[in-house]
């Protein structure tokens, strides 16, 4: 099938963000960028995509903008801050926020947006850079269904499995439910090999056989992988997951609703941050096991 | 002394009588009119904002709720920033964050006001009995300066550090008091369902090494069923939150204090966050299959 070629515009540059707007490009769309420090689009500029001087420059130039940056400020500011891409929209333009925010922010955006006639779908992924190279990332996405259809090839050209979730904000929700499982598993995965390590048992062996039984899981083959190499090395930053968690634990303590494991993960993730390994991989949860 | 006071709840009024008591001259302000009429009744100064407490006393006090109300009754129009001359003295007494009192602190002391954070720990008790423990946090000067307007209020008065300091004190004893409420109340419903009275259990342990205020004070009123605040669950709830904010600012592992966060985060969940944090048994009742009422 021929996809009809849409103007998108892509922010935010890093691990993930450069191989999803290759993808969009290699799909045929008409890309072009902005970035807070140039040099992250270098790259992509060198292989000929344009890059913008503000995102309100961008966002006149797009019928969508995509995000994918770190925190809940970071967003509100690239999309209603001075110059953002409210400024520049069309009316009927949709920002795509691919970013791990919390859902309050999200559905604020999408309020704010839709007062001006412009859309907003929250649209975090899981998968990693691994899964942003090979477009294969799990999309969770927040929004109204129409606003959602016009959007969906643009998330099939970077993601395999796309579930609208709900409203606004639902993506978000659904991502904070990935991190707590993701995160909290590879704790129990860390625990159990330090376990197995005390015993003296090879862990390599030890993995191999529970990935064939009950305790299975893409945790266990990818965390599990690189702690028995000891490689700590960032696939994800454990600083994002940390910063995911205050995300998780705050609709936890406002919403009334007690996450007991959850909460000593986040203590684990905390201990992790204190030994300065936040720009390392969560893995590293196993060498927090062994201080 | 001439003093102000901003915010006059459950704790706060009896603080403010208690300055009256001693001897000093008290103005008030709050943001509820009907809860001045005490004060005024006992002979305070009547003041129609924050702005005109902070210019009738060169020293003023606010005890509210939470971060945005304190920078609202300092910053805010009609703040006690908008009143005060040079040299003005602050002293918040509420809980708020310690990066939140010291960033409140810098940005007074722009404007020349000196802030002093001062948290409380006693309750509505201590504050009637003026047998507060208060922790400061702040200038050395200032506080010598005002120690004996907290001596009107408070029975022990310690200076901690600089600003902060007492907010960070505070955040110790919400670790210690919201785990120890959790801890009783465990211990009571364990008691209960194996068979024995808790009452008896209750007298046996405070011989021993296991005594606290908090199985005396807190557990006799569990054994009593008496739920009325005291301490509101969602204001130790609130305070939970922010000893696990401050942990997760300052890469902190704090695991027995985040179980106890999600206990609270459940009491206002199951509707009981105007309670007394003591009605933490009720919660642990009804996850063992009890009533819990």
């Amino acid at each position: 099938m021929k996809i009809a070629s849409m103007k998108v515009g892509f922010i935010g540059l890093g691990v993930m963000g450069v191989p999803m707007a290759r993808h969009l490009r290699a799909a045929g769309h008409d890309l072009a960028l902005w970035a807070r420090r140039p040099q992250a689009a270098a790259e992509l500029v060198a292989e000929g995509v344009p890059l913008c001087a503000t995102p309100a420059e961008l966002a006149a130039r797009s019928e969508v903008v995509i995000s994918v940056v770190t925190a809940s400020a970071d967003v509100d500011a690239l999309a209603f801050g001075a110059d953002g891409l409210a400024a520049g929209f069309a009316p009927g333009a949709i920002h795509v926020d691919m970013s791990t925010i919390a859902p309050a922010m999200a559905r604020s955006l999408a309020q704010r947006y839709g007062a001006q006639g412009m859309g907003f779908v929250d649209a975090p992924v899981s998968g990693g850079a691994q899964g942003a190279r090979d477009a294969s990332l799990a999309i969770m996405a927040g929004a109204e269904a129409d606003t959602l259809e016009r959007v969906r090839p643009l998330l099939q050209a970077m993601g395999q499995r796309i579930v609208h979730v709900g409203p606004p904000g639902a993506g978000q929700v659904a991502k904070a439910c990935n991190q707590m499982i993701m995160v909290s598993a590879t704790q129990a995965c860390a625990e159990a090999l330090r376990l197995a390590n005390a015993h003296g048992l090879d862990l390599g062996a030890l993995r191999r056989a529970l990935m064939a039984g009950s305790a299975g899981s893409r945790v266990l083959e990818l965390m599990g992988a690189k702690m028995a190499e000891r490689d700590f090395s960032a696939g994800i930053e454990a600083r994002l997951h940390h910063k995911d968690f205050a995300i998780v634990m705050d609709e936890a303590s406002a919403l009334g609703v007690p996450l007991p494991l959850a909460a000593q993960v986040w203590q684990q993730l905390n201990a992790l941050m204190g030994a300065g390994w936040g720009r390392e991989d969560t893995s590293s949860l196993l060498r927090v096991l062994e201080r | 002394m001439e003093v102000g006071f901003i915010g006059l709840g459950l704790m706060g009024r009896p603080m403010a009588l208690n300055l009256i008591k001693a001897g000093h001259r008290v103005h008030v302000w709050s943001r509820r009119r009907e809860s001045m009429q005490p004060l005024l009744a006992a002979g305070a100064g009547d003041c129609a904002s924050a702005a005109e407490v902070a210019h009738c006393a060169a020293i003023t006090i606010s005890m509210v709720a939470d971060t945005p109300d304190v920078e609202q009754v300092l910053l805010g129009p009609g703040g006690v920033a908008e009143g005060a001359g040079a040299g003005h003295i602050h002293i918040d007494m509420s809980t708020i964050a310690p990066a939140a009192a010291q960033s409140i602190a810098a940005r007074l002391a722009e404007r020349g006001v000196i802030v002093l954070d001062a948290p409380v720990s006693g309750g509505e008790g201590g504050a009637i009995s003026a047998a507060l423990t208060i922790m400061v946090g702040g200038d050395e000067l200032a506080f010598e300066q005002v120690r004996p307007l907290l001596e009107a209020m408070g029975a022990s008065i310690t200076r901690l550090g600089g600003s902060g300091a007492g907010q960070a004190a505070k955040a110790c004893n919400q670790i210690l008091t919201g785990v120890g409420v959790t801890a009783v109340a465990e211990a009571f419903n364990f008691a209960r369902k194996s068979g024995v009275d808790a009452g008896k259990v209750r007298e046996a342990l405070l011989g021993g090494l296991a005594y606290s205020r908090i199985l005396e004070n807190h557990g006799e009123r569990m054994l009593k069923r008496n739920f009325r605040p005291g301490f509101k669950a969602w204001m130790h709830h609130k305070d939970m939150r922010i000893v696990m904010d401050e942990a997760h600012r300052l890469g902190l592992a704090l695991p027995t204090a985040a179980a106890t966060a999600q206990m609270f985060n459940a009491m206002l969940g199951s509707g009981l966050g105007e309670d007394d944090s003591v009605a933490m048994l009720k919660l642990f009742e009804r996850m063992s299959g009890g009533a819990g009422e």
